[in-house]
């Protein structure tokens, strides 16, 4: 065990002494990661799902409050006066607003606009005001009608919107899931690709150069076992793709603000145990082709069609069906698979388990392949 | 006692017999050189000794057990230092070391202990924490050299040590192994070096087309030819028949002859003047007749009936 932790913590010291390397394993990933996400952005949503509102209550009594706390329900944003410069709408509620309601007079709620705020977020903003005097006049009818005409009073009012709604709407994309876009497509995409190609080019190349210098029948000829000796690589590269993959984590969740979903261990888990596929399928590579200018080619080779044909360049959703079965052939395909279930429809680990254990097998298929074929 | 023995080892490369039937043994403090041209079959053979290759037949026996029975436990007594700079350029020589040390299963703070005492003992403690990219070639012989004795081993394999380096760092080299030996590692030495055989070595095996063709110490290889009588005679020899003169093979061995020379050792204890008159009084025409005393060279002429060097 030991021998192994010291092979792979040297491949790790070792990778870092190439200043270029970072190149590809950090600059780059980050570099197509953005941009591809920019160039992939699909229609999206409104730029702010809860836009902000500057709101002057003047009313001192419970119905000016009752009236906020229903707009705050109906997704606006209520700021401050402090913030007043991030609100893109003015709301002003008058100061007999409650003794106008109660009176049964109308009350005139003032509606006013923000220089330089955009007609796309005022628009929100109208409807949602709009919804929440359509709930508010509401309440009111009902309170009436269940009270035989007696004025409303703040506790009638609130136990009546702590109530299930009678009638609801449920909408969801009709037939299938979603499609990921934007930085919710690059971020996974860039990862599988970019952890499956560094950790195969540098797996073979390393493997292929100790191979040159000697450095492998110098291995072996310690008291190691070749099983060690594969587990220490293995061991290296995983450790390699896991910094690759906290530092796209972490680019991605802060700079890029995708949301990760609510399931980080299992997403953690989908991505390590990809890393040691990846690992696994460097080292096969680097066991079983001995000519070291041919390894980088062939890993490109292989690794580039494996990003694309597992969805890492577009989403899998728009291919045909025998592409998506052709997908499910690599392991690209399930590790986009566990991902976007994980990322962008908010699945867990129970959603995405399936496509965890089979890039389990996978894992489990190219390590073993690759300590069958390992020659030193 | 014998720490290493290797017995009738075999190996065979499809139609290739790499190794034949070879045997010998390493004692405790004894420098074994084997001594052969390039493929001669000596890293084949040393490949089989630490377990890199399985003989094909024969066995290997480190501290009187087979390697196969315990490879493992044969690989701790074992240091090997390969032929090839089997180093990690990027790392420094104190890196290598305590990487190759940990390898060896030393712990961490025990193989930092030894690369200190390793480094200072081949004199590179002024360059331990330089790339061993920036070294020369004989400096990273050297670190090549201490990477196999990071965990003390009882036995050393040194597969042609000194390739590729000038004679000062030669020297350094040969001289720290001399100090191994004395201090009871016993030691494989190949190479295709006469001097080296010659100065450093106890015994020599000398190898060719994979067989072990002679073995013992310096001076009994050179009584293999004749004691300390070779004789080189230099002139027209083209049409020289030593078969048909008279008496000549019986008094004399031929060890080369060509057009222009032939070296002939004296069979038997014989004054040499005497020697150089029956040479002299040959139906042929000499030019130059030359009295010197055999060398491992002349020793693998006989055996092989080519130089060495060729």
């Amino acid at each position: 065990m030991k021998p192994a932790l010291a092979i792979g913590h040297n491949d790790l010291r070792l990778f870092f002494r190439h200043r270029a390397s970072l190149v590809w394993l950090l600059a780059m990933p980050v570099a197509f990661t953005y941009f591809m996400g920019f160039a992939v952005r699909g229609p999206g949503g409104p730029a702010s799902p809860r836009p902000a509102v500057f709101i002057e209550n003047q009313d001192q009594a419970f119905l000016g409050k009752y009236f906020l706390d229903t707009l705050g329900e109906q997704g606006l944003r209520i700021v401050a006066a402090t913030n007043r410069a991030e609100a893109k709408r003015g709301i002003r509620i008058p100061a007999d607003f409650t003794q106008r309601v109660l009176n049964k007079q109308s009350a005139n709620v003032a509606f006013s606009t923000v220089d330089g705020a955009g007609d796309e977020a005022a628009a929100l903003i109208e409807l949602r005001v709009l919804r929440a005097l359509v709930a508010i006049n509401g309440n009111l009818v009902e309170h009436a009608l269940a009270t035989s005409g007696q004025p409303p009073t703040e506790e009638g009012l609130r136990a009546l919107n702590a109530r299930e709604n009678p009638v609801q709407l449920d909408s969801r994309f009709a037939g299938r899931k979603p499609m990921p876009v934007g930085f919710n497509l690059s971020l996974p995409g860039n990862l599988v690709m970019y952890v499956l190609m560094n950790l195969m080019i540098f797996g073979a190349a390393t493997i292929a150069a100790e191979r040159r210098y000697g450095v492998l029948r110098r291995l072996m000829i310690h008291p190691i076992s070749r099983g060690t000796l594969i587990a220490g690589k293995v061991y290296g590269l995983i450790l390699l793709g896991l910094v690759q993959i906290a530092v796209l984590l972490l680019v991605g969740h802060f700079l890029l603000r995708v949301n990760l979903g609510d399931h980080l261990p299992a997403l953690l888990l989908t991505l390590a145990i990809y890393a040691w596929v990846a690992a696994s399928l460097g080292v096969l590579v680097g066991s079983v082709v001995t000519a070291e200018e041919k390894v980088i080619g062939l890993c490109l080779l292989a690794s580039l069609p494996m990003a694309a044909l597992g969805g890492c360049w577009w989403p899998l959703e728009i291919v045909p069906d025998f592409v998506k079965l052709l997908a499910h052939l690599v392991p690209t395909g399930w590790a986009m698979d566990a991902l976007h279930q994980l990322i962008t429809f908010g699945g867990g680990f129970a959603k995405a388990k399936g496509a965890i254990g089979v890039l389990f097998l996978f894992g489990l298929a190219a390590n073993f392949t690759a300590a069958k074929c390992f020659r030193w | 006692m014998a720490l290493l023995k290797a017995r009738e080892l075999l190996k065979r490369f499809g139609e290739i017999c790499a190794v034949n039937q070879v045997s010998f043994e390493v004692r405790e403090g004894e420098i074994y050189g084997l001594l052969g041209p390039n493929g001669a079959g000596k890293t084949t053979t040393i490949s089989m000794t630490c377990g890199l290759l399985k003989p094909d037949a024969g066995e290997v026996l480190v501290a009187g057990k087979n390697f196969w029975s315990d490879p493992q436990g044969a690989r701790r007594i074992l240091g090997v230092v390969p032929q090839e700079v089997a180093l990690y350029d990027e790392l420094t020589g104190r890196e290598n070391l305590e990487f190759w040390g940990r390898l060896a299963g030393l712990a961490p703070k025990e193989s930092r202990q030894r690369a200190t005492e390793v480094l200072e003992a081949l004199s590179l403690a002024d360059r331990a924490q330089d790339p061993v990219k920036t070294y020369s070639g004989g400096m990273k012989r050297r670190i090549n050299l201490g990477c196999a004795l990071l965990h003390r081993p009882r036995l050393l394999l040194l597969d042609e040590p000194t390739v590729g380096i000038d004679p000062q760092a030669r020297m350094n080299i040969l001289e720290f192994v001399r100090g191994l030996a004395t201090s009871g590692t016993a030691i494989l030495y190949t190479t295709h070096y006469l001097e080296e055989a010659e100065t450093l070595c106890q015994r020599i095996g000398i190898i060719d087309h994979g067989r072990l063709l002679a073995e013992g110490t310096l001076t009994e290889l050179q009584r293999r030819l004749g004691g300390d009588q070779l004789f080189v005679l230099e002139g027209d020899l083209q049409n020289a028949t030593p078969e048909q003169w008279p008496d000549f093979l019986e008094r004399f061995r031929v060890i080369q002859k060509s057009e222009h020379q032939l070296v002939a050792a004296a069979i038997g204890e014989r004054d040499p003047a005497a020697c150089l008159k029956q040479l002299l009084a040959l139906p042929v025409r000499v030019e130059n007749v030359t009295l010197k005393r055999p060398s491992l060279n002349d020793v693998f002429l006989q055996l092989t009936g080519r130089q060495l060097r060729e």
